[in-house]
């Protein structure tokens, strides 16, 4: 099989992680000179390596949608980094749109980012998605609010140019151990493995108490 | 207008003035001259559009029943004859026939072979007494060997107490309106206070003990028998299914259509708890679907899956054919004709030649992926495992579609109010819907942990529907 420049490697596929979210505070008297008068929070959305490592050798620019209301609403970042930083006083879904540089070959990757601009009194780890990053000594009014999202971009069979510029790093390193600047690292990533391990744990038992209830159950209509 | 102008817009030929058969068509003319001066007026228009196709059948239209008033045939003799309605009585009818004919001497009634009559036994007292007394002491010699029974017999007899005269009267009564059991019971006057089921419990007993001593092999003997607290419990039910309002009538109805529901629901949820076992019988997989992706693994999972059917359940007639195998063999068979015809010795090229293209082609896939990932193997040759993690990279040796894509939307999803459940079992296990990390790994044990909600979800519906049929049953 001679290898063409542009040719897909098969059943191959690589990962690279990423982080998307936004940081939010409350503005107080100080306003920036443009800021509309009903604005009241400064946020900021950010796409970025999860160590801030540099993701631009994969991707090209970022594009936020913001809100319509927003003068000039379609944000597109061309450099890293791709973060973006505005004002304003609701909430809203942001659609983030990645584009992958020209050896890829890649389509875009679009999904959406829920602006959160206030700290919830309790947030409900089960439901709650985002990794609370507020330190709980400080002031939850001044407190910078910030919702993250750990993901991983795929490239499945990625083509043969892509796949040497993938190689030349090692991109999917994360740091061993928890840390204050960036939580994602492989002992959380064992910490969830081993969550979701104690749950299969459980729905197994659960399985098999069911089942034998259903035996007896089958028994109980035989003697019947 | 007349018929020939019609004729001729129709362009049809009439026989009468065609001359080239003038002389056979010259008395049919005749025919019609003749009948044409009957008719006048709008008649006369009618016949002219009719022509000659007159219809074949004359249609006598008219009232006959004048002149059947107006015949002068003398009307046939009629005479009021008696006759012997029974041996009793005569009476008088008319017959058709004049005196002469019908003579002077008295008949029987054509009906009188209709006027039967039972023939009821009858006896003197000797006779009754010796006949109840021998059956008596048979029954006593019976019901010995079971003492609870004769002391019943021996009340039921003292409460009755019936006299010889007494039964002889029943018995006329029965003779004279042959067992016509309302009559004789609304005639019945004796001195006692008889209810209709006393008198046809004593009148059958009676009858019984006679065809006994008389006449042990009588055929009637077997439907003698007549319990009197059964026909009164017989009647009490007639009374109260008769008696019902219309209101009673309803729900009864309504209940009746109620338990054929729940038979059905009953039938149905046992062939669906039936269907249950059979899988909970079957292995679970979790093996992975690609070795059923070739042609031969995929024959060979029908061969084994029917092989399972025939085995476990019933045999089902109607088995689906393997389409795959059907097209194969029309394949081969093709292929072995065209052989037939081209008769080339050097057909065995292949070195298989009975796969067939598909077979082939699918082979070619399966070898196309199978050098594909070696090759991707090769590109990674120089990494260990370590390193390939740090790199991001894996081959997983699947057919997955090219291009781009964020791990966390690979989850499986399922139907909107199967995946409500799944999450509130997630949160009772306090996980979220997304892991935090949606790593490769991570997303693994989460996928396998889904699934398995999945599959529990699935077996305490079963339960729950397994209990409450069973509720039903009870």
């Amino acid at each position: 099989m001679p290898p063409s420049i542009s040719k897909r490697i098969k059943t191959l596929s690589v990962s690279r992680p990423v982080i998307y979210g936004n940081t939010a505070k409350k503005m107080g008297s100080v306003k920036p000179p443009n800021a509309p008068a009903e604005h009241t929070h400064l946020w900021t959305i950010f796409v970025r390596g999860p160590q801030n490592e540099d993701i631009s050798y994969i991707i090209k620019k970022v594009v936020f949608k913001l809100h319509d209301t927003y003068p000039n609403p379609l944000r597109s970042i061309e450099a890293p980094p791709f973060e973006l930083t505005e004002t304003g006083w609701g909430e809203f879904d942001i659609n983030i749109k990645i584009y992958f540089v020209e050896e890829a070959n890649e389509k875009l990757l679009n999904f959406y980012h829920r602006l959160r601009l206030h700290p919830y009194a309790n947030p409900a780890p089960s439901t709650d998605n985002e990794n609370e990053n507020n330190p709980p000594g400080r002031n939850a009014k001044d407190a910078e609010v910030s919702s993250v999202f750990f993901d991983e971009i795929v490239f499945n069979e990625p083509n043969e140019e892509f796949f040497k510029i993938l190689m030349s790093r090692p991109g999917n390193v994360l740091p061993s151990n928890k840390t204050d600047d960036c939580v994602y690292s492989k002992q959380l990533e064992q910490e969830e493995i081993d969550k979701i391990d104690i749950g299969i744990e459980k729905v197994d038992r659960e399985i098999n108490e069911l089942k034998q209830k259903l035996e007896s159950l089958v028994k109980e209509e035989a003697t019947q | 207008m007349s018929s020939s102008d019609i004729f001729d817009v129709l362009n049809i030929k009439q026989k009468s003035k065609s001359p080239a058969n003038g002389p056979t068509s010259v008395p049919s003319s005749s025919a019609a001259n003749r009948f044409k001066p009957q008719v006048t007026g709008m008649q006369r228009e009618l016949f002219n559009l009719l022509g000659e196709n007159q219809p074949p059948v004359v249609i006598q239209s008219g009232n006959n029943f004048k002149e059947k008033m107006l015949s002068t045939s003398r009307p046939s003799p009629w005479s009021f004859v008696e006759f012997k309605a029974n041996p009793f009585v005569t009476l008088r009818h008319w017959v058709k026939g004049s005196k002469e004919l019908v003579g002077d001497e008295l008949k029987e009634s054509p009906y009188s072979k209709f006027n039967q009559h039972l023939s009821i036994p009858s006896f003197t007292e000797e006779e009754y007494t010796t006949f109840m007394h021998d059956t008596e002491n048979q029954e006593k010699v019976q019901n010995d060997k079971n003492p609870n029974d004769s002391t019943e017999i021996g009340k039921k007899n003292d409460n009755k107490n019936w006299s010889f005269e007494e039964i002889n009267y029943l018995f006329e009564l029965c003779r004279k309106y042959d067992l016509r059991w309302f009559l004789i019971f609304d005639r019945y006057n004796y001195n006692k206070s008889r209810t209709l089921e006393d008198l046809k419990e004593e009148f059958y007993r009676i009858c019984r003990n006679y065809f006994k001593t008389n006449n042990p092999s009588h055929p009637l003997l077997s439907s003698l028998n007549f319990s009197a607290e059964k026909e009164i419990e017989r009647k009490k039910y007639l009374q109260r299914l008769l008696s019902r309002s219309a209101a009673e009538i309803a729900e009864e109805e309504a209940l009746i259509v109620e338990s054929k529901k729940f038979e059905m629901a009953a039938k149905r949820t046992l062939a669906e708890r039936e269907s249950l076992l059979r899988l909970l019988d079957s292995p679970h997989s979790d093996q992975s679907i690609t070795q059923y992706l070739t042609s031969q693994g995929m024959s060979q999972l029908y061969s084994t899956l029917l092989a399972d059917k025939t085995r476990k359940r019933k045999h089902d007639p109607n088995i689906p054919e393997n389409p795959w195998m059907k097209q194969q063999q029309q394949f081969a068979q093709h292929r072995q004709l065209q052989q037939m015809n081209v008769k080339k010795p050097e057909v065995k090229e292949s070195p298989s030649p009975k796969k067939t293209k598909r077979q082939r082609q699918e082979m070619q896939t399966a070898l196309k992926r199978r050098s594909e990932s070696a090759y991707a193997e090769l590109l990674l040759k120089d990494f260990n495992s370590e390193e390939r993690k740090a790199l991001g990279v894996i081959t997983h040796g699947e057919k997955l579609s090219p291009g781009v894509y964020l791990r966390s939307t690979k989850l499986s999803t399922f139907k909107p109010a199967l995946q409500n459940k799944i999450f509130a079992v997630l949160q009772e296990l306090s996980l979220p819907s997304r892991p935090v990390m949606p790593s490769n790994d991570v997303m693994e044990r989460q996928e396998e942990l889904v699934k398995k909600i999945n599959t529990l979800i699935d077996l305490k519906k079963h339960v729950d529907k397994y209990e409450a049929g069973m509720s039903i049953t009870k």
